[in-house]
């Protein structure tokens, strides 16, 4: 009944070299052999492996559970949905872990967006000890590595796309697979041809807008499970999503190849956050040249006011940069002045706000702001005020990045880190954040609070939002965050939200309104209905669910 | 957790491959690899065949191992279970101590004394439907009576064999072919193999039959084509398929005393 094979290559080899005597090894060789091979053996079926090899990682408990649940009972293929920050990424590390100390995966495929490219090769080798490859201009050697992360956009690129298309994966791990929703993609077509035994799909919103959605995903792992698309379509023509009944059924539906972990259910809401959103007030020489900068409407288009604005609610230096940019290119008694302006001014009203804040506290800071010319202002600033501080950006390589990270957890009181390093650091032991300027997407401002909120965050989190009265920075605090109560809960399916607006996502939103308006009326109005329009959708979703 | 095992087996591995160690502490080692070793496990082919080519040394590297339980502070290899490097060195292991012929080591015998020749197969059974696990197996044949014993190596640690044959010893012609000899043994694994429990073979058939009626519904309603429907259907049974792969690891002819041999088969 079972297919038995046995390797021939034995026996011929042992005649063989019973015949010359100097091919044959010592008792010592011949014991070394055995135990490698008692080493490598897994004499169970069940359990993991993985665990006892990874002690210096606490992993919870539904984490465990959903590597059980994927590696021996659901053979492999799955969704991974969990909501964020439940640590997805750790669990398809522990299960491509288990895969490789089972022998039973080799070569491995991860895709992700190129944004995360580098954070999950820098995990897989720090948490998980392994070394993953990932494909640089030039260079790519699809067939000899094993472990290869990229973007399915370098994956599926002319001179790559038939030799990964050749190749047998054991394991492929797509991140951020809400993606992939749409069949008619060349993504989604691509991700199709792949040859994978196992397939790992990682997404907190695994049903953004429409059942077909989930349809395509599962089409990916297991083509047929959900019937064909015509019938599938037909029967949930007439369910509306937001229904309670509707979510249960369609989970229920694939609790064989799905694992939703919720933050509800899994007890992680211990660390709380306290968000204090501090208005200050421009001191009289900073209004009158916020004031003057009225004078660039008449030459410029309404977004280089926009820019500047927004630079000096940040620092003299961050406007400084931009004028003076602008003079370069084309100079003018107005830039000109604009600049002389700004050299006459006194510390900024926000960095001094900043310093006593810190000065009140022995804790860790990190500080987020959106110019490197504020970074660098900053930096300087905290220093003569004797506050030590370390710099951090995105444009750091990575011993850098660690370094950082080292000296402000051993040494540094602060951390000031510009936009690009909201992404790929993780700070628990740090518990105070402050907001120095405002992004225009509040799931940016989710990803910075993400550094510091997140497992193993033992303290309550302290978030601090600053803003300057009567700038379009107080405008946007007061309408996205204080109305929409962003900051109390952690965002479960906000970005899914924030995605599917009609017509372009919520920060193109926020971009347009600012650009096409042509009175501070005008642009209150639109805003308030971008704002009532995502109050309404969160509300929904929370009576749904 | 058995302590440390796989940093003792690095270091045995090592140690017998004549490599210089250089251990800072018992979780960390330096090892300076010589030549062959370096040619086994650095790869890179193209460096040691220009160095041949010019006739040259070449310079071999050294690696650095730790235990898992030492942090970041020192540099090295993490040992455990899934480091690639760690399974470059097993197969390397492997492939040296592939085939051998040994003999027991006596002392001074107060009379001439018979080896008997044994076969001795190491073998790793894989049984990989649903899920996958391994077994080992260590059988003996005796190459002059027939008998068969399990566990060989675990039998035979502690007994000095060596690759010249002792004075006053001498090898005995063995009465069973070599190659009647492998057949048995490969019989008696067979024969083994239909007394377990099938459990899990019978779970993955259930299971490959399930989703292949699945995925043939599918390729009737045309919402895939031909091709992705083999493709998916090969995938299917590389997932499901119940199969057991027997891989002989190492092993080779012992000559082994008639007191050893007797007390094999007790």
């Amino acid at each position: 009944m079972i297919d038995t094979r046995i390797d021939p290559a034995f026996f011929t080899q042992l005649t063989k070299q019973l015949e010359e005597s100097d091919s044959l090894c010592s008792w010592d060789e011949f014991k070394l052999a055995w135990k490698g091979l008692n080493l490598q053996t897994i004499p169970e079926f069940d359990g993991l492996l993985s665990l006892t090899q990874l002690p210096h990682i606490n992993f919870l408990e539904h984490q465990v559970d959903a590597c059980e649940k994927v590696v021996h009972e659901m053979s492999g293929r799955a969704i991974l949905a969990d909501e964020v920050g439940l640590g997805k990424t750790l669990e398809a590390g522990l299960i491509l872990k288990e895969y490789m100390i089972r022998g039973m995966a080799k070569k491995i495929l991860i895709l992700t967006p190129a944004s995360l490219v580098n954070q999950w090769t820098q995990e897989l080798s720090e948490k998980f000890y392994i070394q993953a490859a990932s494909p640089r201009k030039k260079h790519a050697d699809w067939k000899n590595w094993d472990i290869t992360v990229t973007s399915i956009d370098m994956a599926k690129r002319e001179n790559h796309k038939e030799e990964i298309l050749s190749i047998d994966y054991d394991l492929i791990i797509i991140d951020e697979a809400h993606k992939l929703k749409n069949h008619q993609t060349k993504n989604y077509q691509f991700v199709q041809q792949l040859k994978k035994t196992y397939c790992l799909l990682l997404t907190a919103t695994p049903i953004q807008n429409h059942l077909s959605d989930l349809f395509n995903l599962v089409s990916i792992l297991k083509p047929g499970y959900l019937g064909d698309l015509s019938t599938f379509k037909k029967k949930y023509k007439n369910t509306h999503l937001g229904a309670a009944d509707t979510q249960e059924h369609i989970h229920s539906l694939l609790s064989k190849l799905m694992i939703r972990n919720l933050r509800k259910d899994t007890g992680l809401d211990s660390s709380k956050r306290h968000v204090k959103n501090i208005t200050l007030k421009f001191n009289k020489e900073e209004q009158e040249v916020y004031d003057e900068l009225d004078a660039i409407k008449k030459d410029y288009p309404s977004f280089t006011w926009l820019t500047l604005t927004k630079e000096l609610c940040s620092s003299r230096e961050a406007c400084y940069m931009s004028l003076q940019n602008m003079h370069k290119k084309q100079p003018s008694d107005l830039l000109k002045h604009l600049i002389d302006r700004l050299g006459e001014l006194p510390h900024h009203t926000k960095a001094m706000k900043m310093a006593e804040l810190i000065q009140q506290s022995d804790e860790k800071f990190i500080v987020f702001t959106e110019y490197r010319a504020s970074q660098f202002y900053l930096q300087w600033y905290l220093q003569q005020n004797g506050i030590s501080s370390v710099p951090f950006n995105g444009k750091f390589n990575k011993s850098k990045r660690d370094w950082m990270k080292q000296l402000f957890k051993t040494k540094a009181q602060v951390m000031i880190a510009t936009e690009a390093g909201a992404e790929g650091i993780n700070l628990q032991f740090c518990n105070n954040i402050i907001n120095y300027d405002l992004p225009w997407n509040p799931m940016r401002l989710e990803q910075r609070i993400g550094r510091i909120h997140r497992f193993g965050q033992t303290k309550d989190v302290n978030v601090f939002n600053f803003a300057i009265e009567n700038t379009m920075e107080d405008q946007i605090m007061k309408l996205l965050y204080e109305k929409i109560q962003l900051f109390q809960n952690a965002v479960g399916d906000l970005d899914a939200i924030l995605e599917k607006i009609p017509g372009g996502n919520f920060e193109t939103h926020v971009q347009k309104i600012l650009q096409e308006s042509e009175s501070q009326g005008e642009i209150d109005i639109k805003m308030k209905n971008l704002v009532s329009y995502v109050e309404y959708n969160v509300k929904e979703r929370r009576e749904s669910s | 957790m058995k302590q440390n095992v796989y940093y003792d087996f690095t270091k045995e591995f090592f140690t017998i491959n004549g490599c210089l160690i250089e251990e800072r502490n018992a979780k960390h080692m330096k090892v300076q690899l010589t030549r062959q070793m370096d040619e086994s496990l650095m790869n890179r082919p193209f460096y040691w065949h220009y160095m041949k080519k010019m006739n040259r040394e070449g310079d071999p590297m050294s690696l650095s191992f730790k235990d898992i339980s030492i942090g970041e502070e020192e540099e090295g290899i993490y040992l455990h279970a899934g480091t690639p490097k760690l399974q470059q060195i097993y197969q390397t292991a492997l492939e040296k101590g592939y085939i051998t012929r040994l003999y027991e080591s006596i002392n001074h015998p107060t009379h001439n004394l018979a080896l008997h020749p044994w076969l001795i197969l190491n073998m790793k059974i894989t049984f990989r439907g649903k899920q996958s696990k391994d077994q080992i197996l260590s059988i003996g044949l005796n190459l002059i009576n027939g008998a068969i014993t399990h566990n060989m190596m675990e039998l035979l640690e502690h007994i000095k064999l060596i690759q010249k044959i002792s004075d006053y010893t001498f090898p005995m012609t063995p009465m069973i072919k070599l190659e009647s000899a492998y057949n048995r043994i490969i019989q008696h694994v067979e024969a083994y193999l239909t007394t377990l429990d099938t459990d899990w073979a019978e779970q993955s058939i259930q299971q490959f039959n399930y989703e292949k009626q699945l995925l043939q519904k599918f390729f009737h309603s045309d919402d895939i084509g031909e091709e992705q429907y083999q493709k998916e259907l090969d995938q299917l049974a590389i997932r499901y398929k119940p199969r057991v792969t027997i891989t002989i690891a190492n092993g080779g002819l012992f000559y082994l005393s008639v007191h050893t041999s007797q007390n094999l088969l007790t």
